[in-house]
């Protein structure tokens, strides 16, 4: 018997928490059936996100889970050029008709759908973005050219958070698009997911006993992201997302964490998120999304 | 002396990729682990890092393979890390990792020495004015600088502290990298 989880027609970061509203208690105990059949637009952050709900069911023992792929050409083929069906394939069934090959890249794309399991991919994945984040960062975004060597750091340290924290593998996706709803302008975005142990899990046998009854996914988040703590005595430790925060704050970029039932923000004076969510919908392992945008005229 | 040490080249050494690329915390750690073993059999008093063809140095490489080995010199009193051959877009890396942990270091660059790092303003005055061969006695210093004794005194201090001065006979030299 399966359980019918729709995704959402607008699949973006808010359509993730749709979508572990609608997986509803974690791990599920039915076997799920994703229908995507009726999504209109996908981020590479959602895409990344599904996969890691479908790998984070077979890490708990669960049972493949179904998807149905979506009924518009030009949504399925865009999900076969991001790379997402080939890497789709190991954990889902699928309902319907998929592109019959992967075809190229979409033009936009920095870096299709790449999984990240060990250092070697990270060094992989900063290899290969360098020229193209060079073209669309300094060529359409209109930032400085050293831009391009921190959007390539902050990628690195994000990829890193998955190998040396998540305690599995994940997913890193990198693009630019059209962000018509919140800015009306372009952007790159950084995407990454993982189906680890999140960062309360990751944080606690060193940050818990501070916090006391205060200690929950929201706060593991605060002490990461705001305060620069890591679980590493090390005095070197915990730069990594200090790091890319100042490049954001440089660019006017946003970047947001989700890692359990919350999500936390630092908001660019041209979004409205809110910083911190709590209480949100269970999600497995973590998800990080950085947001460059282009700059206007004489920011830069 | 001088010890240089080609970082593109250990890299290579050090890692099997196509790419320049100084990123990844296990990476700095085999980068490190063979500058160290390059200096263990030298009699080196300054380690010359030079970052020549090195594309990209994230944060996580700038901390194990800079700021340790600074780290690592201070502790060895008398000796000195100083970096050159380093693309300018690449310094903010360090200087984060360094300031972060009150280190500081020497980049040379066109011809001219720039510090990176938690560097007091006094200490960075103080440097500008030390000449790499001829010594400056303290008073002199403070006279350079209009400074009272005890300012100098506390500059040189954290000068030393730093790693960015040392003592000399007749007086301090800022460190020599030539």
């Amino acid at each position: 018997m399966s359980r019918i989880v729709d995704v959402p027609a607008q699949f973006d970061e808010q359509g993730l928490d749709q979508l572990a509203t609608a997986i509803g208690a974690w791990p599920p105990s039915d076997r799920l059936f994703f229908d995507a059949r009726g999504v209109q637009w996908a981020a590479p952050y959602a895409l990344i996100g599904l996969l890691t709900a479908a790998q984070a069911i077979t890490e708990a023992g669960g049972e493949k889970p179904l998807l149905a792929v979506p009924a518009a050409d030009e949504v399925r083929s865009y999900w076969g050029r991001i790379a997402f069906f080939q890497h789709a394939g190991g954990l889902f069934e699928f309902h319907g008709k998929l592109p019959k090959a992967r075809g190229t890249q979409p033009a936009d794309s920095l870096l299709e759908i790449t999984p990240v399991r060990a250092t070697e991919d990270v060094h992989q994945v900063v290899g290969r973005i360098q020229e193209g984040a060079s073209r669309i960062l300094a060529g359409e975004l209109g930032l400085e050219a050293k831009a391009t060597m921190g959007f390539a750091m902050a990628l690195s340290e994000a990829c890193q958070n998955i190998v040396e924290h998540a305690g599995t593998g994940g997913w890193v996706a990198v693009q630019a698009y059209n962000y018509r709803r919140r800015l009306g302008r372009r952007v790159a975005v950084i995407a990454v997911s993982d189906s680890g142990i999140g960062f309360r899990r990751s944080l606690e046998p060193t940050q818990a006993k501070r916090y006391g009854d205060r200690w929950r996914d929201g706060t593991a988040l605060e002490a990461a992201l705001i305060q620069g703590v890591s679980r590493f005595r090390d005095p070197g430790r915990g730069q990594g997302l200090a790091g890319i925060k100042r490049y954001l704050q440089r660019w006017q970029g946003k970047i947001s964490v989700r890692s359990g039932t919350a999500r936390i923000a630092i908001v660019p004076a041209w979004d409205d998120d809110v910083p911190l969510v709590e209480e949100l919908s269970f999600f497995p392992g973590a998800q990080l999304q950085v947001t460059i945008p282009a700059q206007e005229a004489g920011t830069t | 002396m001088i010890e240089t040490i080609a970082v593109a080249r250990v890299l290579r050494e050090a890692v099997t990729t196509p790419y320049l690329n100084l990123v990844t915390r296990p990476t700095g750690v085999a980068v490190r682990g063979r500058i160290e073993s390059v200096l263990a059999t030298s009699e080196w008093e300054t380690a010359m890092l030079d970052f020549s063809d090195v594309v990209l140095l994230d944060l996580s490489c700038a901390d194990e393979v800079v700021a340790k080995l600074v780290r690592m010199a201070q502790e060895r009193l008398g000796r000195v890390v100083a970096i050159r051959g380093l693309d300018e877009h690449l310094w903010e890396s360090i200087h984060a990792v360094l300031e972060h942990q009150q280190l500081a270091v020497a980049v040379l660059a066109d011809g001219s020495i720039t510090l990176l790092g938690s560097v007091p303003c006094d200490v960075q005055h103080l440097f500008n004015t030390l000449e790499p061969a001829t010594p400056l006695a303290a008073a002199a210093l403070s006279q350079r600088l209009g400074w009272s004794d005890g300012r100098t005194a506390a500059a040189l201090d954290a000068a030393l502290g730093l790693g960015v001065c040392r003592r000399a006979t007749g007086g301090f030299v800022r460190l020599p990298l030539a």
